[in-house]
């Protein structure tokens, strides 16, 4: 086991959130089975008065844990610097059976919990609060994940053990790693990127032509195809080494912390995206392709600056 | 058109002790009725007049302004629905005691940012109209109980509600004031509002210009 600072401020929080959240399960459970709208009797303006408290748990939950997300990788990175053989988060995601689960439930969990937080955006701001029931009975299903996370993320950090050697991340993000990584590395990096800039320019196109259910899927893909070619192309560039793909390293202080940019507006752009075809909001559109836009600047900048620089592609 | 329907409010003290304030109440008030709500404390006027102005929801039932079912209202949406139809006369003014006449007349329209030559104008022909004028910059707590009854009427009426709710609004006058402002209600009754007042005081039980005074006993109308 291992506590920092950070962890022991995660488990508080955790178990704050554990001990609201289940208020908000069994109270949410209450107004999905029980609530209708045009009821003038007393338990339905019961439920209402409980929905106001039930939304505002839910939506205080949600609003600290999406931050969050970044605060969990920035103790990754810390604690790297303890774990023997750890260079940067990729070692200590790696150094328990728990950690790469934990990572896709967070990255599952953050457009979960912004969809939730759209629609209560949406039905509270509707008189006839027309999507109560939908968004409790979303949060009932989802509650499952959130509750996943904090037991991953719990026995994460109580199973870390301090005294075994880890794998460091330029073993892991390899062509030789052991694990499923390998295989993103026998993919042509010239159809890697030509697929990412063919995805960027059909975003851009499907922009114009407001096709939300195209849109969504090219964001799906998106996401997919980003991390991927940011793994084996452009954080080569980032780090310019040829033989280094790691993830998480440009998270940290010696790439001026440039992975929370990098992070924050592919999940930012895609999350709109993916939102569009359910919300049906047009400045939707807006967002999500500011920020893609964004996100294919900041990688495109570095592979630039570095043939400018080199006169050579690595 | 103001409507409550089978209407039952609760208030729940603590879990052993809850009072029922109005039970199974119905009562239409059509536009630009006056209607007097009389019974002894604790009846259940204030309620009924705490419903219709939406500051709190009933236990049962349902009350309906204009088509709309305002007990239904999210809370945020009851604000705008008082902001823009309701004006309230308070027993105790409610006035803020620190605050100038002009400063206390205009804080409803404070959260729509109004243009500022709009908001003076507004101010001057509200205060003219109910003779406050030459006290505009007068901190209210210096003002005597009229004045202050005045400054309160100016500011139920800056918004120009639709619905006027006073709650016993002449317990703390004298009678000569007490008749001033029932000049007032009638004035304000000729400019087509409707007005809800709460009283025991046997001055509004014969007014020939209201259009109905119910009678209300242990939350129930009598008559």
């Amino acid at each position: 086991m291992i506590l920092t600072p950070e962890i022991l401020a995660i488990f508080i929080l955790n178990s704050l959130f554990l001990f609201f959240g289940i208020i908000a399960l069994i109270l949410s459970i209450k107004i999905y089975s029980k609530w209708d709208l045009n009821s003038t009797k007393s338990l339905q303006y019961k439920l209402e008065k409980n929905s106001y408290l039930t939304s505002t748990i839910i939506k205080f939950i949600f609003l600290i844990k999406l931050p969050l997300f970044l605060f969990f990788i920035f103790t990754l990175d810390k604690i790297s610097n303890i774990l023997p053989g750890a260079m940067c988060a990729a070692g200590v995601v790696d150094a328990t059976p728990y950690g790469m689960y934990l990572f896709l439930v967070k990255i599952i969990n953050l457009y979960l919990f912004g969809f939730w937080l759209i629609l209560d955006k949406i039905d509270v701001e509707n008189e006839k609060l027309p999507y109560s029931k939908l968004k409790f009975g979303f949060f009932i299903i989802i509650f499952f994940l959130f509750l996943s996370e904090l037991i991953l993320e719990t026995t994460m950090f109580l199973s870390i053990d301090p005294t075994t050697m880890v794998s460091c991340c330029g073993a892991l993000y390899s062509s030789t790693s052991a694990s499923y990584i390998s295989i993103l590395f026998q993919i042509d990096p010239f159809i890697l990127v030509s697929l990412f800039y063919t995805n960027f320019v059909l975003l851009i196109i499907f922009y114009f032509y407001k096709n939300s259910y195209i849109y969504a899927i090219l964001s799906m893909i998106f996401i997919i195809i980003a991390i991927i070619s940011l793994i084996t192309v452009f954080g080569t560039y980032i780090y310019q080494l040829p033989t280094h793909h790691c993830p998480f390293c440009f998270l940290q202080k010696d790439y001026y912390y440039i992975g929370y940019l990098i992070y924050s507006t592919l999940f930012i752009g895609t999350f709109y995206g993916l939102a569009i075809p359910f919300f049906k909001n047009i400045s939707y559109y807006k967002i999500s392709i500011f920020f893609i836009i964004a996100y294919t600047l900041i990688v495109t900048i570095y592979p630039i600056l570095f043939y400018l620089k080199n006169g050579v592609w690595l | 058109m103001i409507k409550l329907n089978n209407i039952t409010k609760i208030y729940d003290i603590n879990k052993n002790n809850s009072v029922t304030a109005v039970k199974d109440i119905n009562l239409h008030i059509k536009d630009g009725d006056l209607i007097i709500l009389k019974g002894a404390s604790g009846s259940g006027k204030s309620t009924i007049l705490s419903l219709i102005a939406g500051l709190c929801k009933p236990t049962e039932g349902k009350v309906i302004v204009d088509e709309k079912g305002i007990s239904k209202l999210p809370d945020h949406f009851l604000s705008l629905y008082r902001r823009e139809n309701i004006g309230f006369v308070f027993q105790k003014y409610n006035l803020i005691p620190n605050l100038s006449v002009k400063d206390n007349i205009i804080l409803p329209l404070i959260p729509d940012n109004p243009d500022e030559d709009i908001l003076n104008n507004k101010l001057q022909e509200i205060m003219e109209r109910f003779t406050i004028s030459h006290k505009k910059d007068i901190i209210v707590r210096n003002l005597s109980g009229g004045e202050q009854q005045r400054v309160a009427i100016c500011r139920s009426m800056i918004n120009n509600p639709k619905i006027i709710i006073a709650d016993e609004p002449t317990a703390n006058l004298d009678e000569k004031l007490s008749l001033d402002f029932i000049d007032i209600l009638k004035q304000l009754k000729g400019n087509g509002k409707t007005i809800i007042i709460a009283t025991h005081d046997p001055l509004f039980f014969n007014l020939d210009f209201a259009s109905k005074t119910i009678d209300i006993k242990n939350g129930k109308i009598i008559s």
